[in-house]
């Protein structure tokens, strides 16, 4: 009982910071866009109109309903007008988010309805593969419209519709204490024909030992359930993993080793081509507590036929077309998705949860397509972590040295390298001055290479990113933004052509020669933490992969509010 | 309690086992998909002379450098008949290219030298050679007539009395099979009726066809000419069984099987269908069969042809050639 009881003031405590004593209140958010867009291309082009304008105003408005002191109601309705669509057009209702938590009984914590959920890096984690630097400025900006949109987390989280619980007891004895977590959520409804209803399920127990040692057994799993339509032939992806990291705290560092091993099984009941593998994923990892810094160093095998849907789904299938400016040129050739577009355009987004295996860019993300959680790599990775105790600069730089496990169309395997660093740096702090002056800086690298002495066998893949991004407080409350972006990929690779059924039938020639150019400079005034209004101005130059170069000259207003 | 935290620490980097290296791979092999193309063994056959009618195959032999699709074309140099195999890989071989001595377009073949050609998609390169037919196949089954000997004076025929009828055995180089074919044509304007031709078992020397199969296993078939140009033509087919075994046939108490077949196609084609398949129809409605419901080809009293068309259409024109029923498969031709 005892035990118990120190599990039971740890939930409540983490869930009535929200209450505040009221029974209701609302919660949400505001935001208006205002876009007037100019599109240039130098390939002839009659048809594509040069200039468009357009925008909205929309508002989340959610009930925060608290009935009593363990349960927590929210209803949030989204209102939104497409400008020059009052009067009735272009107006659209949406349920946003709905959901009910709580704590039964003061052990359980239950939350039922939209859930944002994850649990490790292999078994449901929303990476982001593709969005490989941030910055601060207008890409700060964008880059927070599409999260909210999409409901896109900072600590990876998945927002699906379905209940999930957690409890933990504490022991006096052998084990410190111990965490379940489970969740249930639909992927979709049956059709009460061919398609079955299908669910994605699973949990977790973290055992904490002692402060020592921790270690978890974790469990996702897609599934079918059967009998719901017309069919014998059902769909199963397990994926069951074990989690472990154990540690010795000294006063000056920290050194540990942490990592997850596992297995998956995916395929449909009937088919005699189940897809079975495992993973590991171990590193080392060093922290000085006087410097603030950590380096760690790892070694990952993650299986060639390994599959984790909650893990290696895309946040964007780039099997799509653009929602704006899809086509140009006289001919109307496909535009594809850009680095501009990740930024620019939410509704490219997906928050689903896909059982297949998604198309990737191979220029934008070729080593880690669906993150760490990519199947068919191997190899060793490296991480620094740096901040100085006056948060003056902040610096993290990633490296990975993978390869193939199995050759895709030859014995040969490639190999990778990827670098990603950020730097941060505040200014205001480093030449003590008054106003704010954030500087970041991001760089990222890849190479994919298969040498071959056969032509068609030979694979050579560079992309490099760098991104540039200052935010300066001109007078109080109002900043100047200005950001650079150079994107660039060139040289060759193979694509894998996948049946439905994900087996690789041809292959691809994906030749890149491509860079994109993306300026803004702009205003921005934050009313408070929580409100601002930006003004900006960007420009972006794609040259179309070496044949069809466009520019995007956009202006954008920007007002958002978060209540 | 630091051995006790060592000893875990290391049962994890244990668990955390590699892969070996994976001699297999992902997808179709690279060479087969972007490979250079070329011919390692040129094209071979197993005979150079063959007799389909004793039983004997031939069959093609070559091997190529990447996995491609292929085709063999066999001509006959007299017919003009031909035969296509086709397959993808990089070799040829007895299971892909066993040829039994069918046709894939009319004419079949004949007693001939025929030419073989072997090309590859999307590659130039053309192998070539010749191979003799001693004796083409044979078919199995019961021909009801190939019309090579001539019309038999126990079959029944009716000719309307319309314009242009011409309902006759016609021997010229565009039969299918053989030399001869039956040749229908006329115009009606009053009545759906062009002629008939009615092929009983008593022609055959029995008050039943001599055929040993139920309707499951047993198939009609016939090569039905389409006119170009013209897509006038209905086929009718009437079944007869004499289901009471009384050497004869009473519409009122035994089954009639009717098949319908637009010919609304141009050039010779093999038309084939199970005897089960075969519907009970009144007027063109499907209906219930007035003797024992069953499907017998072994009690077919007698098979009715009937030249369809209708009367505002104008002329209508078809031939017909090598009526057989086979056991278990369709006719091979």
């Amino acid at each position: 009982m005892k035990s118990l009881l120190t599990i039971l003031s740890f939930s409540l405590a983490a869930f009535t910071l929200a209450q505040n004593g009221k029974k209701v209140q609302f919660v949400g958010g505001a935001r208006a866009v205002m876009s007037n867009m100019d599109f240039q291309t130098g390939e002839e082009d009659t048809v594509t109109p040069r200039k468009s304008a357009g925008g909205y105003a929309l508002i989340d408005l959610g009930f925060r309903i608290n009935p009593n002191e363990q349960t927590e109601i929210l209803g949030m309705i989204r209102v939104k007008n497409d400008l020059g669509g009052f009067w009735g057009s272009n107006v659209a209702f949406d349920v946003r988010q709905l959901y009910v938590r709580g704590v039964a009984g003061k052990i359980v914590r239950y939350q039922l309805g939209n859930i944002d959920y994850k649990m490790t890096p292999y078994t449901f984690y929303n990476h982001n593969p593709d969005m490989l630097l941030g910055g601060v400025g207008t890409l700060q900006i964008k880059e927070d419209i599409l999260n909210y949109e999409s409901f896109y987390s900072k600590n990876n989280t998945w927002r699906q519709q379905g209940a999930a619980v957690d409890f933990g007891l504490a022991f006096p004895k052998i084990v410190k204490d111990v965490k379940f977590n489970g969740f249930i959520t639909r992927l979709n409804p049956s059709n009460l024909s061919n398609i079955f209803e299908r669910f994605y399920g699973g949990g977790n127990l973290v055992v904490k030992q002692s402060k020592y040692l921790t270690f978890g057994l974790n469990h996702a799993s897609i599934f079918d359930l059967k009998e719901t339509a017309a069919s014998e032939n059902p769909y199963k992806n397990a994926v069951s993993t074990a989690t472990y990291e154990g540690k010795l705290d000294k006063d000056k560092y920290t050194v540990g080793l942490a990592g997850e091993a596992g297995t998956s099984a995916a395929g449909y009941s009937q088919d005699s081509s189940q897809l079975t593998d495992f993973f590991s994923n171990t590193k080392v990892y060093l922290k000085l507590k006087e410097l603030n810094l950590k380096l760690s160093i790892g070694y990952m095998d993650n299986g060639a036929d390994f599959r984790s849907a909650g893990a290696q789904s895309k946040r964007i299938n780039y099997n799509q077309l653009n929602s704006f400016y899809s086509r140009y040129t006289n001919s109307q050739i496909d535009r594809q998705i850009s680095i501009y577009d990740l930024y620019n355009d939410p509704t490219l987004y997906s928050s689903s949860i896909t059982e297949g295996i998604m198309d990737y860019n191979p220029a934008i993300n070729n080593a880690l397509p669906y993150g760490t959680a990519s199947f068919n790599r191997k190899g060793i990775f490296g991480e620094v972590q740096y901040q100085d105790t006056s948060e003056k600069l902040t610096l993290e730089v990633k490296y990975y040295q993978l390869s193939e496990i199995r050759g895709q169309g030859t014995t040969k395997l490639r190999k990778y390298n990827f670098l990603q660093t950020t730097a941060k740096v505040d200014l205001m702090k480093f030449l003590k001055i008054k106003r704010h002056l954030d500087f970041e800086a991001g760089f990222s690298y890849q190479r994919t290479t298969r040498p071959s002495e056969i032509e068609f066998e030979n694979v050579s893949l560079k992309s490099a990113a760098v991104s540039l991004g200052v935010q300066y407080e001109l007078i109080s409350k109002l900043f100047l933004l200005a950001n650079v972006y150079h994107f660039e990929s060139s040289g060759n690779d193979l694509t894998p052509i996948r049946n439905t059924n994900d087996e690789i039938i041809s292959f691809a020639p994906y030749n890149a020669n491509n860079y994109e150019n993306y300026f803004a400079t702009g205003l921005k005034f934050n009313f408070t933490e929580d409100m601002y209004l930006s003004a900006f101005y960007e420009s972006n130059l794609n040259n179309g992969n070496g044949m069809t170069p466009y520019t995007i000259n956009q202006f954008m207003i920007v007002y958002n509010l978060k209540f | 309690m630091k051995k006790y935290i060592t000893l875990v620490l290391l049962g994890m980097i244990m668990l955390s086992s590699c892969h070996k290296k994976d001699n297999s791979i992902d997808g179709p092999n690279l060479n087969d998909v972007y490979g250079e193309f070329g011919v390692i063994n040129t094209l071979g056959q197993n005979l150079d002379s063959v007799d389909f009618a004793v039983g004997q195959t031939a069959y093609f032999t070559a091997q190529m450098s990447k996995i491609i699709d292929w085709k063999i074309t066999i001509t006959g140099q007299t017919s003009g008949a031909v035969k296509e195999i086709t397959g993808t890989g990089s070799s040829l071989t007895q299971a892909t290219t066993t040829w039994l001595g069918e046709t894939t377009y009319f004419p079949v073949f004949g007693a001939e030298i025929c030419d073989v050609q072997l090309t590859f998609e999307g590659e130039d390169d053309t192998l070539t050679s010749t191979i003799k037919i001693i004796q083409s196949k044979l078919n199995p089954g019961f021909l009801i007539s190939d019309f090579e000997s001539g019309f038999n004076n126990q079959w029944t025929s009716y000719i309307q009395s319309g314009a242009d009828m011409d309902f006759q055995i016609k021997t010229d180089a565009s039969s299918p099979q053989g030399n001869s074919y039956y040749n229908m044509a006329g115009t009606v304007d009053w009545d759906y009726l062009i002629g008939y031709l009615y092929f009983g078992a008593s022609a055959y020397g029995s008050p039943q066809m001599p055929i040993t199969g139920n309707g499951d296993n047993t198939y009609f078939n016939i090569m039905i000419y389409g006119e170009p140009g013209s897509v006038n033509t209905i086929l009718l087919f009437q079944f007869q069984e004499d289901d009471d075994l009384s050497g004869g046939f009473a519409n009122s108490s035994e089954d009639t099987y009717s098949l319908e077949i637009p010919v609304n196609w141009e050039g010779w084609k093999l038309y084939s269908v199970k005897y089960s398949d075969i519907p009970c129809l009144v007027n063109g409605q499907p209906s219930t069969p007035n003797g024992n419901g069953q499907h017998n080809p072994d009690r077919l009293n007698q098979v009715n042809m009937l030249h369809l068309a209708n009367p505002v259409t104008g002329f209508a024109k078809t031939k017909v050639d090598y009526i057989i029923f086979t056991q278990n498969e369709p006719l091979k031709p």
